[in-house]
């Protein structure tokens, strides 16, 4: 009778021969372009939040060129996000990657291109509207955004850490919850200052403005709902 | 007639393999994070290589126990633990193999006239509690363990997953090696005894006598894991256990361990070394192995409510499983050796080989080649299917 030893030593080499090579490098490659992919859409996602606010600033200041320019950006990027969800979605079904955490982390995907798609939307309306802002509104508009695309801003690093450090995703949302209550209250104020304060406006503008302080503040609600998301699921994670 | 005899217990492997490979791969294939076909190959591979190469230690202490010295015997016994097993599954009662084949052979001890040896019934008994109390404290350390570690290298949740995944196939594997390695003797241990089989060179390995009827048990197990495990690990593993790969990974290790520990000659035999006393070389249940890893894993997890109804149904487990499989089979024997006037055994030593040995060896010699070459082609053919179907799908979805 061959000894146990020696048995367990065949086992663990047969093991080695028949997976090792092809099971790791398969697990690697996948792993590591699906890592970049993740990386890739949430740079994406971040540097429309970017363009978001550069875009609402140069529509305000009347700086026609550069708000196009900013549009056709968010445009590309926006398509850019769409084709990174699509492939990491895609990914990991065929490899059948983080198969417990799947429903949840396509949903995360998508609440996060939700908001790249917001950001996108509002520019377009800004574009196709061309609402007016008053000189008086300026401000309030530029640091609506400001505060609305800080909320959605301060999601990425929480996002990243739920792959990392998912301890630290809680406390990374603290600051998300925080812009989004700031943009509630500065889409509180400016509303009330425009129809309690600024009677030289018609009704018509007066909704328009709303209308559009609307969809600036949609892009922090957004923020909001993937907050909700990222911090259920670090608590899954650390269970 | 040898094969007539071997099917009871080749039914009691395939039985064993539909069922108890869901216990090494269950969690990870009905999570989805190792696909059925590799599973199924992995557990097969490792279940054979396990039985022929350490499944005598267990099986030794079966023989302790009743050394079921006529072939009529052990076929009748394998048959009522076959058959116990079956309709206790269906009532939804827990029954378990082991106890199941133990309490058969107590049946036959009682039929025969034979003494049950206490001292081995003793130390069976014994590692169907020390068998879920090891596996919960195997898997309470290794958890706190992969939770440290996981905090300690900070990386991508992707590669975790990756590293994780690869650690269930290894653990899976480590599974189902210490499941033959430890359940062979439950499906051909009766056997041994009575089927005297010579030791065969089959040009590139040797095989003993035992060692030939643990590959046509382990066969057997693999044809359950190939044929029937698919469905069992799919339900088991999504609904009964539904484990994170984090859990999975412990559950799978742990049971590996103790499975692997109470079929060890070499631990056993080091420990004697060292002054201790010997591990018992017995086979124990899969199922609640993992049921105690579980509860392992739920302990540190700071669970309160611990379902008392699990733990009173393994106890249960433990009475009515081996009363049951013992009654049946004094019943069948009875009706065996009356009705069709088979030998079933009896109350002295085992007599000396008739000389059937012989043409047995030459039937063997011929067929475990076959069986190996069949086996391997299937595998082969499986792995290769996967592999297109992949392939096909990432076609479709780039095209």
């Amino acid at each position: 009778m061959i000894s146990d030893t020696a048995a367990c030593c065949s086992f663990l080499n047969i093991f080695a021969l028949t997976n090792t090579a092809t099971q790791m490098s398969l697990f690697k490659r996948t792993t590591r372009e699906l890592t970049v992919r993740i990386d890739e859409f949430f740079d994406t996602i971040e540097i429309g939040i970017l363009i978001f606010k550069e875009g609402i600033k140069a529509y305000v200041n009347d700086d026609g060129d550069a708000f196009r320019n900013h549009l056709a950006k968010i445009d590309d990027l926006e398509g850019k996000a769409d084709r990174l969800q699509r492939a990491i979605e895609n990914d990991m079904i065929v490899h059948s990657i983080l198969p417990q955490q799947r429903s949840e982390m396509v949903k995360l995907l998508w609440q996060l291109d939700e908001i790249i798609d917001t950001a996108k939307k509002s520019l377009n309306e800004f574009y196709v509207e061309l609402p007016h802002i008053p000189a008086s509104l300026a401000h309030d508009f530029i640091s609506l955004a400001e505060v609305s695309g800080n909320a959605a801003e301060e999601l990425m690093p929480a996002a990243r850490a739920f792959f990392r450090e998912p301890h630290l995703v809680r406390e990374k949302l603290i600051r998300v919850y925080f812009f989004e209550r700031e943009t509630d209250k500065s889409a509180f104020q400016m509303k009330k200052k425009v129809f309690h304060e600024m009677n030289d406006l018609s009704l018509a503008e007066k909704a328009h403005i709303r209308y559009i302080t609307h969809h600036i503040e949609n892009i922090s609600d957004s923020a909001q709902a993937a907050a909700d998301l990222l911090a259920s699921m670090a608590i899954r994670q650390m269970l | 007639m040898i094969f007539l005899f071997l099917t009871s217990g080749l039914f009691l492997g395939w039985t064993l393999g539909a069922n108890d490979a869901a216990n090494v791969f269950g969690s990870a294939v009905g999570s989805r994070m190792v696909s059925f076909t590799r599973a199924a190959v992995i557990a097969s591979i490792f279940v054979i290589l396990g039985a022929v190469l350490q499944g005598a230690g267990a099986s030794e202490t079966l023989g302790r126990l009743g050394s079921v010295n006529a072939m009529g015997g052990a076929f009748t016994v394998a048959l009522a633990a076959a058959l116990t097993v079956y309709f206790m599954t269906r009532a939804g009662l827990p029954v378990s193999t082991t106890q199941a084949i133990v309490g058969a052979i107590i049946g036959w001890n009682f039929f025969t006239n034979n003494a049950v040896d206490t001292r081995a019934l003793t130390q069976i008994v014994t590692t169907w509690i020390t068998g879920p109390v090891l596996g919960a404290l195997f898997a309470y350390a290794l958890y706190h363990l992969v939770k440290i570690t996981r905090r300690r290298i900070r990386t991508h949740l992707l590669k975790y997953e990756s590293m994780l995944r690869f650690g269930l196939l290894i653990a899976g594997a480590f599974g189902a090696y210490s499941l033959g390695a430890n359940n062979i003797a439950n499906v051909m241990g009766v056997f041994v005894p009575s089927i005297p089989l010579v030791t065969t060179d089959f040009g590139i390995f040797t095989l003993t006598g035992p060692q030939q009827l643990f590959f046509l048990g382990a066969i057997a197990i693999a044809a359950g894991v190939l044929t029937y495990s698919r469905k069992v690990m799919e339900t088991v593993g999504a609904n009964l256990l539904e484990l994170s790969s984090e859990t999975a990974f412990v559950v799978v290790l742990s049971q590996a361990l103790v499975l692997f520990i109470f079929s060890s000659s070499a631990l056993s035999g080091l420990l004697v070394k060292a002054g201790l006393p010997p591990i018992p070389l017995v086979p124990v249940s899969s199922t609640q192995v993992v049921v105690g890893s579980v509860l392992g894993i739920g302990l540190y997890k700071g669970v309160r409510n611990i379902n008392i109804k699990v733990l009173g149904s393994i106890a249960s487990g433990w009475i009515t499983t081996p009363v049951a499989a013992g009654v049946l089979a004094f019943l069948l024997l009875f009706f065996v050796k009356n009705l069709f006037g088979i030998d079933v055994g009896h109350s002295f030593n085992p007599p000396a080989s008739t000389g059937e040995g012989i043409s047995t060896a030459t039937i063997i010699r011929y067929s475990i080649p076959a069986l190996l070459a069949i086996t391997a082609a299937y595998l082969i053919y499986l792995v290769l299917s996967e592999k297109k179907k992949t392939e096909r799908l990432n076609k479709e979805y780039y095209k």
